[in-house]
């Protein structure tokens, strides 16, 4: 309790709440303008939440469906902070190697042979091989060696396995990875970690409660109108409101695969391909034509006849 | 009543970081994985940015003390509960720029007073607020979950999901990886190993086929006529989820409910009571398709990959239409590796599947046993364990 009255003490020492807040408020704001000059739309509520995540140095959890712009995310806040983007593609038996480092062992062999004809003492031959210059850094090394703190983007995280996440977690808490050939390396500077996941495994709870969190849902219509404008900006007014409500009403369908940002990107871009400047129900032929790019199984696919089609781009 | 016009700012910044504190607790009591460390964190970020800002503070600790999508959706639920007094619809002062000390005062008692007094009614309003979606008649009349951990059968269960888990863990992936024996060599690892004999490939490196586990999906019939079997299937659940990280486990009646977090509660009362939460409708009718529609709607696309093993049990008898049963299968089969279909009553001498629900699905299981009891569930295990393979 005594942490509480010290915290309390030295909150309403700094002139108070309101005047923080108000700060706050415009931090938020000012990189949410930011993020959108970057190419990002985020709410304010994940502006906070970036912004508590350099405050606390902490990583950050995101999750959401396919196509909500999770991995965008560590792009964008990456160019906001003019930050390196370090990032580690997770996948399915991936390891030490091919995460962390890997010693260039080709190279090794040449400087053995080059060697052989170096008369200095074999401990510092041995040193020299296996010194910096041989060592591949793969994205987690690379990212704790930096000279000024990068982002750190470990996306699908899900998708490498259980043993990979337990080092995850240990390297997020130490910042230091040591290689037995060439001692403990500690993080220079610490990179700003953005973890994305998919969901498709369960993630441990010890990596959830060391991260914050994150939920991105679909954007509502005026968040991909935004985006739309920003990332398509070719696309007429009109258009782009009559592509964000057509997708809007797709996603409320029953759908194995709902479209997300990307699709949206995608179609608009397909649209002023065929020439399709207007949508409305005298068009659904052409539009269907266009739908592939919306659309991506099958299923899905035989569902979108021209009646449907035609009724969707009446609403819009 | 508190007042607070003549108390010490430091004391109101207490009493409110306080508040604040105790909401972890909040947290905790309502199934969230929080932690006393959090409640320092939260302190200190509530201290640094935003205190008396309930934006700020919501995203704050939102982002903060969740940790997974369910706690992320009952969070606003919860955090108006506790911080919003009630008949209100703002935290503090409407106009935080107004910022005078008496604005504050007035806005802060508001929030304050109420902690001690409305501490414990608003725990009591937790289940309400939690939005589990269970009204309190139905949990009433809830099954009594306190046979789940009856200790009789309870150890010969663990022993065979064991059994199960262990037989599991060796199965076997194409995918390769390194190690010290195997069947193919593994070339670049070889190369690398040779570099500490001077470039000649003294010892060799091997690839070998990567042990992984499959994930399971277990979906429970607990409808009235699956009555006597839902209790025993429901311990094999929550004996497996114990051995095996990769699980998941949901019953259905007529609707389908995610049971694997309460099943993994590793203290056993609070398990009941959150399947008593869970299990409005236990013991109803059974609508399998629509059931398994939802399934795949919302889990199946994010649960159901290629090395998933779906491990359906029920007695096939549906109230709901066959054609969506059919349909819901076979999107399900397509996305899963292997689908196995566990009937309580197929033992039963001179059974034949003749359940709607039963011979709908027939041309997509993998396989179809019979599971009354541990006798017969031993019995089907080494074929249950092949087709998962």
């Amino acid at each position: 309790m005594g942490n509480f009255q010290g915290l309390a003490a030295r909150a309403f020492q700094q002139e108070k709440g309101v005047s923080l807040a108000a700060d706050r408020m415009d931090d938020i704001a000012g990189l949410q303008g930011q993020l959108v000059s970057a190419g990002y739309v985020a709410d304010s509520a994940l502006a906070a939440t970036l912004l508590l995540t350099l405050d606390l140095g902490r990583p950050l959890l995101v999750e959401g469906d396919a196509g909500v712009g999770k991995t965008e995310i560590a792009k964008a806040f990456a160019t906001v902070r003019s930050a390196r983007l370090i990032r580690l593609q997770c996948y399915e038996g991936l390891d030490v190697h091919a995460a962390i480092y890997e010693w260039n062992y080709q190279r090794q062999l040449l400087a053995i042979k080059l060697l052989e004809q170096d008369d200095r003492p074999l401990s510092a031959k041995e040193k020299d091989i296996f010194s910096e210059t041989y060592l591949l850094k793969r994205p987690l090394l690379e990212a704790i060696s930096c000279d000024e703190s990068p982002v750190l983007l470990i996306d699908e995280v899900d998708r490498a396995d259980e043993a990979f996440e337990a080092y995850l977690l240990e390297l997020l808490s130490d910042f230091q990875i040591s290689i037995p050939e060439l001692g403990t390396i500690s993080a220079i500077t610490r990179p700003l970690v953005i973890i994305t996941s998919n969901g498709t495994r369960e993630l441990s709870d010890a990596l959830r409660r060391r991260c914050l969190y994150h939920f991105i849902e679909y954007p509502d219509f005026a968040k991909e109108l935004a985006i739309v404008k920003i990332k398509a900006p070719q696309a007429a007014d009109q258009l782009a409101r009559q592509v964000v409500a057509f997708v809007q009403s797709v996603r409320r369908m029953e759908l194995q695969k709902k479209p997300g940002i990307a699709e949206t990107l995608d179609w608009t871009a397909a649209l002023l391909r065929m020439g399709i400047t207007v949508i409305n129900d005298d068009g659904a032929e052409r539009i269907i034509d266009t739908l592939s790019a919306l659309i991506k199984t099958r299923d899905d696919r035989t569902g979108f006849t021209p009646d449907v089609v035609a009724r969707i781009a009446a609403t819009c | 009543m508190l007042t607070f016009e003549a108390a010490e700012r430091s004391d109101i910044g207490t009493v409110l970081l306080t508040r604040i504190a105790g909401f972890t607790g909040f947290l905790h009591a309502n199934g969230y994985g929080v932690s006393a460390a959090d409640s320092v964190d939260i302190v200190d970020t509530a201290s640094q940015a935003g205190l008396l800002n309930q934006p700020i503070l919501r995203w704050n600790l939102k982002s903060l003390l969740c940790n997974r999508y369910e706690e992320w959706q009952r969070f606003d639920a919860l955090f108006d509960a506790y911080f919003l007094p009630p008949n209100k619809n703002v935290f503090v002062q409407r106009d935080t720029t107004a910022g005078t000390q008496e604005v504050t005062a007035a806005g802060d008692d508001d929030g304050a007073h109420e902690s001690p007094a409305t501490a414990e009614h608003a725990v009591a309003d937790e289940t309400e607020a939690a939005g589990h979606g269970a009204s309190r008649e139905e949990n009433l009349s809830s099954t009594d979950f306190s046979e789940l951990s009856q200790a009789d059968q309870e150890r010969k269960v663990e022993a065979l999901m064991r059994r199960l888990a262990q037989r599991l863990k060796h199965l076997k992936l194409r995918r390769e990886a390194r190690s010290q024996r195997g069947k193919r060599l593994d070339l670049q690892g070889t190369i690398r190993q040779s570099v500490a004999s001077g470039g000649t490939p003294l010892r060799l490196a091997w690839k070998t086929r990567r042990r992984v586990r499959p994930r399971l999906v277990l979906l429970l019939d607990v409808s009235r006529s699956m009555n006597s079997y839902s209790f025993f299937y429901l311990r094999l659940a929550r004996a497996l989820c114990n051995e095996l990280t990769d699980v998941h486990c949901f019953i259905f009646h007529t609707r389908l409910t995610s049971v694997g977090e309460a099943l993994r509660d590793p203290d056993p009362w609070r398990a009941q009571e959150r399947l008593n939460v869970l299990a409005a409708g236990w013991s109803g009718g059974t609508r399998i398709g629509e059931c398994l529609q939802d399934f795949n709607r919302g889990q199946g696309a994010r649960l159901v990959h290629s090395r998933t093993g779906v491990i359906i049990v029920s007695d096939g008898y549906d109230t709901g239409d066959p054609a969506l049963l059919v349909e819901a299968l076979r999107t399900l089969r397509r996305r899963a590796r292997r689908m196995v279909w566990l009937n309580p009553l197929l033992n039963q001498p001179g059974f034949t599947p003749v359940a709607r629900g039963m011979q709908a699905a027939m041309p997509y299981l993998d396989l179809l046993a019979p599971g009354a009891d541990l006798a017969a569930i031993e019995r089907v295990l080494p074929q249950l364990i092949k087709s998962l393979q």
